[in-house]
């Protein structure tokens, strides 16, 4: 911890669209772990939508590299802790701007310029940070582990960790280095901490689809079917993951993958974070936020109950 | 701006097939683009692809038409509406072609140049970004709405009561928000900064218009 005499280093919190909705589970649940792991969160206020993976297309390059600019402009008038958000699309795009606009003098003069119609700048100074790799490089595995309170014992996980969290990102020094992009371990290192058991698991990087599978299901289910089949087959209880599209995705279609392929798939999905909560002994409402998941995580519910009886 | 329906073939929309002068103008006003001269045609990209088998051209390959001129086949093609940025193929190339970034450019482009009147993501990006323009957020439950309804009033009730019982779970699940959009208190400061964005781009591209 940088902070040693605090015990808790502030970071400055981009929740980003879907933790107002879709994936209000990771929001919930996040805010409820982070003060236990001597995470801080201060909300970026007044923040806008990152344009996610379809903006640029209806709104042009420069507007959807503007919409990170007035987040990191904002976040900047609050402080210089760095920027954490725990999207994925949220992450891509406010890092992959914030680099562009720390190296590059055009990208910076332009947006700087699109700025200045509502009086605001950003210069590039800030760090913005997926929580997994905070979590990873200074938070740590043991501080994790010294919070659990109720082992997740003979759950298994497969640790589904997706694309944008790990690409073109993670093994870069902007990125922290925290991990590969087609062997990422953090996850399935998450889910042991917490007592649970990591199954062996290959579409770990796989793709869901991403927006495509949101407006055109029909091109990419056989991409979520083989996802959730290899898990399935390595016997697991529920697949974790830290995407919020991903999260939705996978559990959302499940049914029209039974009726597409003739499959009988209803494997819960969660995010690593309502692993967390409840092997950190939290409610499993409150702070698991475990009544958001469309498929209910059964056996995670069980263990939440236990600790609480 | 014509509007070529997009399967139409060049010849039958009175376009041009190639266009000498395309690679020259991808290379200077695409994003990236610079970086098509750099591929060496390993395929890497298109073998990284999850979604490859369903697009007209791999990456490889539209990179190579792109080089050809090829204006037409490369902006009427679906590679562009079917990439998922996975970045798989931008983080094994060997020479660093930022092909993500390169397709989302082109399909830029191919909206703007009416090239993609009928493809779902130019019409799922409509109804996203006028939420993010208006609201400063998105807002799930209304861009769904009206990405279905843009299909046409029929189509968009088909649509709608076909995902319904998603909608149900969702909305038990507390993960459909129900009220008035979210809304960022400065979105009116969001519209003039995007404004301003949109500006700056129309500027610099009458200077550099794709012939």
């Amino acid at each position: 911890m940088s902070d040693p005499k605090a015990g808790a280093k502030t970071y400055t919190y981009y929740p980003g669209c879907s933790s107002q909705a879709s994936a209000i589970h990771l929001d919930k649940s996040l805010r409820a772990v982070a003060p236990k792991l001597g995470i801080a969160l201060e909300e970026i206020e007044d923040w806008n939508c990152c344009g996610a993976s379809v903006g640029h297309v209806e709104g042009g390059a420069l507007p959807q590299t503007a919409l990170s600019g007035r987040n990191l402009a904002k976040a900047r008038q609050q402080g210089s802790h760095d920027v954490l958000t725990a999207c994925a699309a949220c992450y891509l795009n406010t890092h992959g701007v914030n680099e562009k606009i720390k190296q590059d003098v055009r990208t910076r003069a332009r947006v700087n310029q699109a700025l200045g119609a509502a009086d605001l700048k950003y210069d590039g100074d800030l760090n913005v940070r997926h929580a997994c790799e905070v979590l990873v490089n200074d938070v740590g595995l043991e501080r994790i582990k010294g919070q659990v309170v109720n082992p997740l014992k003979g759950l298994k996980v497969a640790g589904y960790v997706g694309c944008q969290t790990v690409r073109p990102f993670a093994a870069t020094q902007s990125g922290g280095e925290y991990d590969t992009y087609d062997q990422p371990e953090f996850l399935d290192n998450f889910a042991e901490a917490c007592g649970a058991e990591a199954v062996a698991y290959d579409p770990k990087t796989s793709c869901c689809g991403g927006s495509v599978s949101v407006h055109s299901p029909d091109k990419t289910l056989h991409l979520i079917k083989q996802i959730v089949e290899a898990a399935v087959e390595a016997g697991a209880d529920v697949i974790a993951t830290p995407c919020p599209l991903c999260q939705q995705n996978v559990e959302m279609y499940q049914d029209a993958i039974n009726k597409k392929f003739g499959t009988s798939f209803n494997l819960p999905v969660v995010f690593y974070s309502q692993l967390m909560a409840v092997a950190f002994g939290m409610d499993a409402k409150a702070d698991a936020a475990l009544d958001a998941n469309m498929i209910a995580p059964v056996k995670l519910v069980e263990l939440a109950k236990k600790a609480a009886g | 701006m014509s509007a070529a329906p997009a399967a139409a073939s060049a010849a039958s929309a009175g376009r041009r097939q190639y266009d000498l002068g395309f690679a020259r103008w991808v290379y200077q006003h695409v994003e990236g683009g610079d970086k098509v001269a750099m591929c060496m045609q390993c395929g890497m990209c298109s073998g990284s692809c999850p979604i490859g088998t369903a697009m007209d051209h791999g990456p490889r390959k539209l990179f190579m038409m792109i080089r050809a001129g090829m204006k037409e086949a490369v902006l009427t093609s679906n590679t562009i509406w079917n990439c998922t940025q996975c970045y798989n193929c931008v983080v094994r190339c060997p020479r660093k072609v930022p092909v993500t970034a390169i397709l989302q450019s082109l399909a830029t482009v191919a909206v703007k140049e009416g090239y993609a009147p009928t493809q779902s993501t130019p019409k799922f990006s409509k109804a996203f970004w006028l939420s993010v323009a208006r609201f400063g957020r998105t807002d799930e439950r209304l861009v769904t709405a009206l990405y279905y309804f843009s299909h046409g009033l029929k189509e968009g009730i088909r649509r709608a009561l076909e995902n319904l019982p998603i909608a149900l779970r969702m909305i038990k699940a507390g993960r459909m928000h129900l009220g008035l959009p979210h809304r960022a208190k400065g979105a009116a400061d969001l519209r003039a900064i995007l404004a301003k964005a949109e500006d700056i781009e129309r500027a610099e591209r009458a200077g550099g218009k794709p012939s």
